[in-house]
């Protein structure tokens, strides 16, 4: 287990900002954290990293294997919300500075930058670079060290459709062929369709729900997904789980049985393998939001948190 | 290389690459300029005997010194935070003592490169004297620990502050404060509450020993007073940034 939470409390200031938060993540897991604007996610994401003092509750890391602060943190990788760098380095020099905090970089800086979809951008200096590309550095810098747990906060924001694509891909392939397990904080439940095996809803300060993300999908009938196509093969090879019902143009319609254990991620990487080629996924509408939009309350203004 | 040296690394690229830096180690250097020709150049001025030149000089740098501290030290923590670098080193596997030391050794390399600069404005203008060289060596003695000391005062609030702008307008306030004996006139400063302020300002502190040492050629025995207060001053300073810096506010 790399994170084993248990009832989190917190009280800062006299306000009481957790309740009872619980949050389990495993090896090659990819959880999401969900919850309306001011629901305590940050809050969670701050006390699991340490930067505050867990009032109630229980919280281990790794297995209990480390106590220690530092060297917890030594083996996460964490990618905040707002990206900032030291803008007057370059790319290279900032990576390599940063991974000296870990002993060093896993792989070159280099590799790194391509990895993340920097190529060629070693040499320039930060300040030149767009927010998606910034954005794509945190996630470098959050790799820096090849982490057992990466911790991302909407890491997603500010990126084009190829760009979210890319990161997807890169976060799926992390979970399913490097074992990482990864805890996602994001307000875009297509990226939690997309990439996660578990959720956790929280308002607040409290786990409303915490389940497998297949489970829950089960327990809302057979999940549909609309693909865009950006190709499709001759030999129409499909996971023995998929089922194509339906197609308008570029768009085809997918029903999934899923089996109690699959990662959705897999899914889609076999049907890549198998020369689906498609930009957007898109679930139908009776799976998660209506779930999540239950749990949270549909009451609340809808201009607070929308659901994507 | 341990964090703290990493940190202590970025805060001295900090200064020397990038243009924040730059500007405020060219407004020091230009606040310098400026005195030092002003010195030079003004009839009355330049008619003043060569110790009272370099006691003005060594006083000037010391309270510009002062000041680059109390900014970059403002910056130390509120302006991570407000740039949104404080997170990714607080989640790195650093503690935040590393943190904090690492930002004053940061803070005291940028004040030996201020001391460096300043060496050629105290020659400019006192070249001619005898007491060049204590003004140097007394400016390295006291006005290190008072410069350090408001940057680590600085640090303190912006460790906990909201905004850089909070923190450097307290700090600012203390320092104005401190050297408010000094702009009140001799007439104020030897009133009672005058001499009192004297007595613990360690700002009034270093000037009064640069006034001993330069003009009055006073020996180094007689000023271990004012040397304990600048030395207190600096470990108060520090012990309050550590506590301050603890559970910096990171949001």
């Amino acid at each position: 287990m790399l994170i084993d939470a248990n009832h989190l409390a917190l009280t800062l200031d006299g306000n009481t900002i957790l309740k009872d938060v619980s949050l389990h993540l495993k090896k090659g897991e990819v959880y999401g954290l969900l919850g309306p604007n001011g629901a305590g996610k940050s809050t969670t994401i701050a006390l699991l990293l340490g930067l505050y003092h867990l009032d109630k509750g229980e919280l281990h890391h790794f297995s209990k294997q480390d106590t220690d602060l530092v060297s917890i943190r030594q083996r996460i990788g964490v990618m905040p919300e707002f990206a900032g760098f030291y803008e007057w380095m370059s790319a290279r020099e900032y990576l390599v500075w940063y991974a000296s905090f870990y002993g060093g970089l896993q792989s070159t800086p280099d590799v790194l930058l391509e990895r993340v979809g920097l190529s060629n951008t070693g040499n320039k200096p930060i300040v030149q670079f767009s927010r998606g590309m910034k954005q794509r550095l945190a996630l470098a810098r959050a790799l820096v060290h090849g982490p057992e747990l990466l911790i991302l906060d909407e890491p997603t924001n500010g990126l084009d459709p190829r760009g979210r694509r890319e990161i997807h891909d890169l976060l799926i392939k992390l979970a399913t062929k490097e074992d990482v397990g990864i805890l996602l904080c994001t307000h875009l439940l297509d990226d939690v369709e997309r990439l996660c095996t578990h959720i956790g809803i929280i308002d607040k300060g409290r786990t409303l729900l915490e389940d497998n993300l297949q489970h829950l999908l089960i327990d809302a009938g057979k999940p549909r997904y609309r693909l865009h196509m950006i190709s499709i093969p001759e030999v129409q090879y499909l996971p023995p789980q998929v089922n194509m019902i339906g197609q308008d143009g570029s768009w085809c319609t997918f029903q999934i049985d899923p089996g109690r254990d699959m990662a959705i991620g897999k899914v889609w990487e076999d049907m890549l393998d198998h020369g689906w080629v498609f930009d957007e996924i898109h679930a139908e509408r009776n799976t998660l939001e209506e779930r999540y939009l239950a749990l949270t309350g549909a009451r609340q203004d809808n201009h607070e948190e929308k659901a994507a | 290389m341990n964090a703290s040296s990493l940190i202590a690394k970025k805060e001295r690229s900090a200064l020397l690459q990038n243009q924040r830096g730059l500007a405020w180690l060219l407004t020091y250097a230009g606040i310098l300029s400026a005195f030092s020709l002003l010195l030079i150049s003004n009839r009355e001025l330049s008619l003043l005997d060569n110790a009272q030149v370099v006691y003005m000089m060594a006083g000037t740098v010391t309270a510009a010194g002062a000041l680059i501290a109390v900014i970059m030290g403002s910056d130390a923590y509120a302006g991570e935070r407000e740039r949104g670098t404080l997170v990714p080193l607080l989640t790195a596997p650093v503690s935040t003592g590393e943190l904090l030391l690492g930002k004053a050794i940061g803070l005291a390399s940028a004040w030996v490169i201020m001391y460096l600069l300043a060496i050629p404005y105290l020659w400019a203008v006192g070249a001619n004297g005898q007491n060049l060289g204590q003004a140097i060596f007394y400016l390295g003695l006291f006005g290190t620990p008072v410069v350090l000391g408001f940057g680590y005062l600085a640090m303190a609030l912006s460790s906990r502050s909201g905004s850089v702008m909070s923190s450097l307008l307290t700090s600012l306030s203390v320092l104005l404060f401190s050297a408010s004996p000094l702009l009140i006139g001799p007439g104020l400063r030897n009133s009672a509450i005058g001499k009192a302020l004297d007595a613990v300002n360690p700002f009034s502190g270093a000037l009064n020993t640069f006034d001993a040492v330069i003009i009055d050629s006073d020996p180094f025995t007689s000023q271990v007073g004012r040397l304990l207060l600048v030395l207190v001053w600096l470990g108060l300073t520090f012990a309050l940034a550590r506590l301050s810096a603890r559970r910096p506010a990171f949001r």
